[in-house]
C-alpha cells in the first residue's frame, strides 16, 4: 500500500481544526475559515470571515445572524455532492438529515478523507434530506445518542403517534401540546400535524423559519402563528418553556417529541405525560451502523457519551477515541 | 390474559397524569381477568411476584443476568442504568431486538418467577432470569423486572390500584379500603371483591401482614418542618412481627417466615395476653440495657433448638414500634399516635416499647444520629406525624436516616476472578489492615471500581502473585485501597477477628504505601466506639 499523507485534525474547546487547509468545523470562537454543518446555534454561531455551508444552512444562519454593514463577511453555499477545490484540498457537502441544510463535510487531500458528520440521522427524515454514507479514512462523529438505551421511531411511526395522540386529545375536548426547539423539530411536527388535517398553531420562534421548509417543499396547510389563547380545537406546537404558562390556562396534554423521549425519566424533566422516541439524531444502532458502513480506520468521537461510545466501539474492533469528553447535558438537552 | 396486556396498560398508565383515567385504564383490564388472574396481576402490580414467598433478587443478580443475556460489560450496563434510573427500564431498553418475543401470561409469568425461585444458587437464578430475559418482548420483560424490584414507577399508588379493583368488580373505593386495612395485602381482597365476599373479609392474626418500609436518606435535607416529625433509635436486630391470641403465639421475619421456635422467651413474653395482638417491631440481642451486636443474634438464628445454654447467654427481646391488629380491628388506618397509645396499653412488660420523641429541630438530627449510636443502634428511624402504617411501603412518611460508618485504607492480600465480562478479569478483593509487621483481613469487596481500573488492577495485581488457589491469587501487599462502610462485627472468619459490614471501594490509593494504611488498632477502637 502506498503511503498516504494523513490529513491532520486538532480539537479543542474552540472547535474542530483541520490545519494544512487552515478550516475550522463549527468553531465556537472567531476564526477566518468556517464550516458550518447546520443552523443550529450551537454550530453555526457567531461571524467568521468566511463560511461554507449548504444554502439552506446559510440563509437560516443570516436569520439568526443578520448581515452587519461594518462586518465583511463571505458566504460561500456549497450544493451537496459538488466537489470545491480549497487550498490545495478539496471539500463536499453530503446530507446530513438533522434538519433542512444539515450536511457533513467531505475533506480530501492526495487521496485522504476526513468526514465530520455534524448532527446526523441514519434513519430518513420527516423534514430534509436523507443522510448519504461518506467513505472514509477518518470519521468524525457526534454521539449524542451513543449508548444502546436509546432506540428511537422511524419516522412513519413518529406520524402515526404525533396524529394519534392529537387527535384523541382534541376528542377529549383538551388542546394537545407539543413541546420542540425551534428549528427543525418545531417544523417537523406542524409538518405531520396540518398535513394530517389537525389545525396547527406554532410559536413564534418557530413560524419565522417555515418560508425555508416550504421552499424546501414542506407544506404547512393553515398553520398559524400562535397568539397567547388556548384554542381548543387546534393543536400547539410551542418551545418547552411555555408549558406551564399554557397549563394554566386551560386542560392541555403535552407531548415530548425528542430522544430524549426514549427514558421515561423524560416525562419527569419535560413534565410531559406522552413521550414519543423520534430524534433527529441517529439512535444508538445507527450510529453503530454508520461507523461501520464509512469504513473508516479512525474514529473521533465529539459530542455526547464521547468517552464510552469510544470504548464501545474499541470493543468491537474499531480505533475509536473520545475527541472531546462528554458534554454537560443541558447544552444538548436543547437540540435532540 | 397476557402479560404483554399488563405491561401495556402499566405503559398508558404512566402516560397519564390524570388520577382518573389511571383507574379507568386498569380497572378496564382487571374487569378482563379471571378471578386467578385478577389476584395474579394486582399481586404483581404491588411488588410480589410469588404468591407465599419473597423472590428477593437484588438490583445485582438482575444487571448480572441482563449481562448473561445481552453481553454488554458491567460498565455500559452501569451507566446505562445511571442514564435511566430504573433496573426494569434498564433491562428492556438493553433488550432491544434482541429477544424471541414470545408472549407470555399472567400464569406464565408466576411460572417464571417460581423457576427462579427453585435455583438455590445465585448463579442459577441468574441463569434463570437471563434466560427469561431472551424469551419475551423487551417491553413485557421492563415489567417482569419492575415487578421483582417492586416499584413500578408509573405513577401507580396502592390506593389507585384498589380503586381499580373496586371498579372491575362493582364496588366503591371506600369498601376495598376498609377491606384492604383489615388484611394488609390488597391481592387477597381482589380474591374476595371478585367473589362479591367483601363483607365476609375479616381482620385476622397468624397471617403476617406486609412490613411497612423506611426510605432511606443520607442526612435530613428532605425535612424542613421538624414539627411533622417523631424520632426513633432504628435497630440493628431482626424485624419482625409477633401475632398473639387465646394463649398461642406466632413471630415472622422480613421474609413472612414463621421464626417461633427460635425465640421461646419472647413466645413466652405475649402467650398471657388478655386480647387479640398482632404488633410490628424487632428481635434485639439485649443486655443491660443496650442492644448487642447483631453477630449474637444471628448465632440464635443459626440454632434448630434453643439450648438453656443460649437462652441465659443470648437474651433476646421484643422492642415493639408498632400495632397492627387489636382484638378483631385491623389498625394500620389509624393515625400512628393512636396506634402508639394502644400498643402501649397492651404491650406485655417483657417486651419494650421502642422509645419515640417529637424531633426538635432538622439540626438535631445529627445529634439524635449519633445518640443513637453510641446507643448501639444503627441510626435513626423518622416517622411523620398522623401518618397510617401502610404495609408493604416504602412512602415519605417513614426515613431512615444512614450515615457511611467510617472509611479506612485498607491492602488487597487476595484477589479472585470474576464472573460474566469480567471473568478474564481480578476484580474481587480481600483486603486486611495493618497489625504490626503483618496484614490481617478484614473484608471483601466486589464493587466500586470502573472496567477500566479493574483491568489496570489486575495487570498489577498479576504481577504481585505468590500463591495460586483455584480461582483465588494470595498478592503481596501493596495495593491500597479507601472502604467505606456501614459497621463493624466480629467475625471468627477472620484472623483479624472483625469484619466490615456492606464494604465498598471508593478509590484505589496509588498515593499511598501499605506501611501508611489503618491500623487492627484503629479497627479494634472503631468497634469498640461502636458499641458505646
Amino acid at each position: 500500500m502506498p503511503q498516504v499523507k494523513a490529513l491532520s485534525v486538532q480539537f479543542s474547546p474552540q472547535g474542530i481544526w483541520i490545519p494544512e487547509i487552515d478550516l475550522w468545523l463549527d468553531p465556537r470562537h472567531p476564526v477566518a475559515n468556517a464550516w458550518f454543518s447546520h443552523a443550529h446555534s450551537d454550530h453555526a454561531t457567531g461571524r467568521p470571515a468566511e463560511v461554507w455551508a449548504t444554502p439552506r444552512t446559510l440563509e437560516l444562519y443570516r436569520l439568526r445572524w443578520p448581515e452587519m454593514p461594518d462586518t465583511a463577511q463571505t458566504l460561500h453555499p456549497m450544493d451537496f455532492g459538488v466537489v470545491t477545490a480549497f487550498r490545495g484540498a478539496t471539500i463536499t457537502a453530503w446530507p446530513a438529515g438533522h434538519i433542512v441544510g444539515a450536511a457533513q463535510i467531505c475533506v480530501e487531500k492526495d487521496g485522504y478523507r476526513v468526514v465530520y458528520t455534524g448532527d446526523l440521522k441514519l434513519k430518513p427524515p420527516i423534514c430534509g434530506q436523507i443522510t448519504t454514507v461518506v467513505t472514509c479514512d477518518r470519521l468524525i462523529v457526534e454521539s449524542t445518542f451513543g449508548l444502546p438505551i436509546y432506540h428511537f421511531l422511524d419516522q412513519a411511526e413518529a406520524r402515526r403517534r404525533i396524529l394519534q395522540f392529537a387527535q384523541e386529545t382534541l376528542a377529549d375536548g383538551a388542546t394537545p401540546v407539543f413541546l420542540g426547539y425551534p428549528l427543525g423539530r418545531g417544523q417537523e411536527i406542524a409538518h405531520v400535524l396540518s398535513t394530517g388535517g389537525i389545525p396547527t398553531s406554532v410559536h413564534g420562534a418557530m413560524h419565522k423559519f417555515l418560508p425555508i421548509y416550504e421552499a424546501e417543499g414542506y407544506a404547512f396547510p393553515g398553520v398559524e402563528a400562535y397568539h397567547s389563547k388556548v384554542d381548543r380545537h387546534r393543536a400547539l406546537v410551542v418551545v418547552p418553556g411555555m408549558r406551564d404558562y399554557l397549563e394554566a390556562k386551560g386542560d392541555v396534554r403535552v407531548a415530548y417529541v425528542s430522544g430524549w423521549a426514549a427514558l421515561a425519566n423524560a416525562r419527569t424533566r419535560s413534565n410531559a405525560q406522552e413521550l414519543i422516541p423520534y430524534s433527529d439524531h441517529a439512535d444508538f444502532s445507527e450510529l453503530l451502523d454508520l461507523v461501520a458502513a464509512t469504513g473508516a480506520g479512525q474514529i473521533d468521537i465529539v459530542h455526547g457519551y464521547a468517552e464510552p461510545f469510544a470504548r464501545i466501539l474499541r470493543d468491537r474492533g474499531f480505533n475509536a477515541q473520545a475527541a472531546v469528553s462528554q458534554m454537560a447535558r443541558q447544552e444538548e438537552e436543547g437540540s435532540a | 390474559m397476557s402479560f404483554d396486556q399488563l405491561a401495556q396498560t402499566c405503559e398508558r398508565v404512566a402516560a397519564t397524569s390524570s388520577r382518573n383515567r389511571k383507574v379507568a385504564l386498569l380497572g378496564a383490564y382487571f374487569g378482563e381477568l379471571d378471578e386467578a388472574n385478577l389476584v395474579r396481576a394486582v399481586r404483581f402490580l404491588t411488588g410480589q411476584p410469588l404468591p407465599g414467598d419473597k423472590l428477593s433478587l437484588g438490583h445485582a443478580a438482575l444487571r448480572g443476568a441482563l449481562i448473561e443475556a445481552t453481553g454488554w460489560d458491567l460498565e455500559t450496563v452501569r451507566l446505562c442504568y445511571r442514564e435511566v434510573g430504573d433496573t426494569g427500564e434498564t433491562v428492556g431498553l438493553l433488550l432491544h431486538a434482541a429477544t424471541k418475543n414470545l408472549p407470555l401470561t399472567l400464569e406464565q409469568a408466576e411460572q417464571e418467577y417460581l423457576r427462579i425461585f427453585a435455583a438455590r444458587r445465585t448463579a442459577d437464578r441468574v441463569a434463570r432470569l437471563a434466560e427469561a430475559y431472551l424469551r419475551y418482548r423487551p417491553l413485557t420483560v421492563k415489567y417482569f423486572v419492575k415487578v421483582i424490584t417492586g416499584n413500578l414507577r408509573i405513577g401507580l399508588q396502592e390506593r389507585l390500584v384498589e380503586e381499580a379493583v373496586a371498579a372491575a368488580t362493582g364496588h366503591t373505593a371506600e369498601q376495598l379500603r376498609t377491606a384492604n386495612h383489615k388484611v394488609g395485602r390488597l391481592c387477597d381482597v381482589a380474591r374476595a371483591a371478585y367473589r362479591q365476599e367483601l363483607d365476609a373479609v375479616k381482620a385476622r392474626i397468624f397471617h403476617p401482614m406486609e412490613f411497612m418500609l423506611a426510605k432511606p436518606i443520607e442526612q435530613a435535607p428532605e425535612i424542613d418542618d421538624a414539627s411533622d416529625w417523631l424520632v426513633e433509635d432504628k435497630y440493628d436486630g431482626i424485624r419482625s412481627q409477633v401475632h398473639a391470641g387465646g394463649g398461642q403465639v406466632k413471630i415472622f421475619s422480613r421474609g413472612l417466615e414463621e421464626v417461633t421456635a427460635a425465640f421461646p422467651e419472647v413466645s413466652a413474653a405475649f402467650a398471657l395476653l388478655p386480647v387479640d395482638i398482632a404488633i410490628d417491631g424487632e428481635l434485639l440481642a439485649f443486655r443491660d440495657g443496650r442492644a448487642l451486636n447483631f453477630t449474637v443474634l444471628q448465632q440464635r438464628l443459626q440454632r434448630k433448638t434453643i439450648s438453656a445454654e443460649m437462652l441465659a447467654g443470648i437474651p433476646v427481646i421484643f422492642m415493639a414500634y408498632d400495632l397492627l391488629h387489636l382484638d378483631g380491628e385491623a389498625t394500620p388506618g389509624l393515625p400512628i399516635e393512636d396506634r402508639r397509645a394502644l400498643l402501649a396499653r397492651y404491650l406485655p412488660e417483657a417486651a419494650m416499647l421502642s422509645p419515640q420523641k417529637p424531633l426538635e429541630s432538622v439540626a438535631a438530627i445529627d445529634q439524635e444520629f449519633d445518640a443513637a449510636r453510641a446507643r448501639g443502634n444503627e441510626g435513626l428511624l423518622l416517622k411523620k406525624r398522623g401518618s397510617l402504617y401502610e404495609p408493604g411501603k416504602r412512602g415519605n412518611t417513614w426515613l431512615k436516616v444512614k450515615r457511611v460508618f467510617a472509611t479506612l485504607d485498607v491492602v488487597i492480600t487476595a484477589a479472585e476472578q470474576g464472573h460474566g465480562r469480567r471473568a478474564t478479569m481480578l476484580s474481587d478483593y480481600t483486603f486486611g489492615v495493618r497489625d504490626g509487621d503483618r496484614f490481617v483481613n478484614v473484608g471483601k469487596a466486589y464493587s466500586g471500581l470502573t472496567d477500566d481500573e479493574i483491568r489496570q488492577l489486575t495487570r498489577v495485581l498479576r504481577g504481585l502473585t505468590q500463591e495460586k488457589y483455584g480461582r483465588v491469587m494470595l498478592v503481596k501487599p501493596e495495593v491500597v485501597l479507601e472502604v467505606a462502610f456501614d459497621g463493624i462485627q466480629q467475625s471468627p472468619r477472620h484472623k483479624s477477628g472483625f469484619a466490615l459490614r456492606f464494604p465498598r471501594i471508593l478509590r484505589w490509593r496509588q498515593d499511598k504505601l501499605a506501611a501508611e494504611i489503618d491500623t487492627l488498632e484503629a479497627v479494634r477502637a472503631l468497634y469498640t466506639a461502636s458499641l458505646k
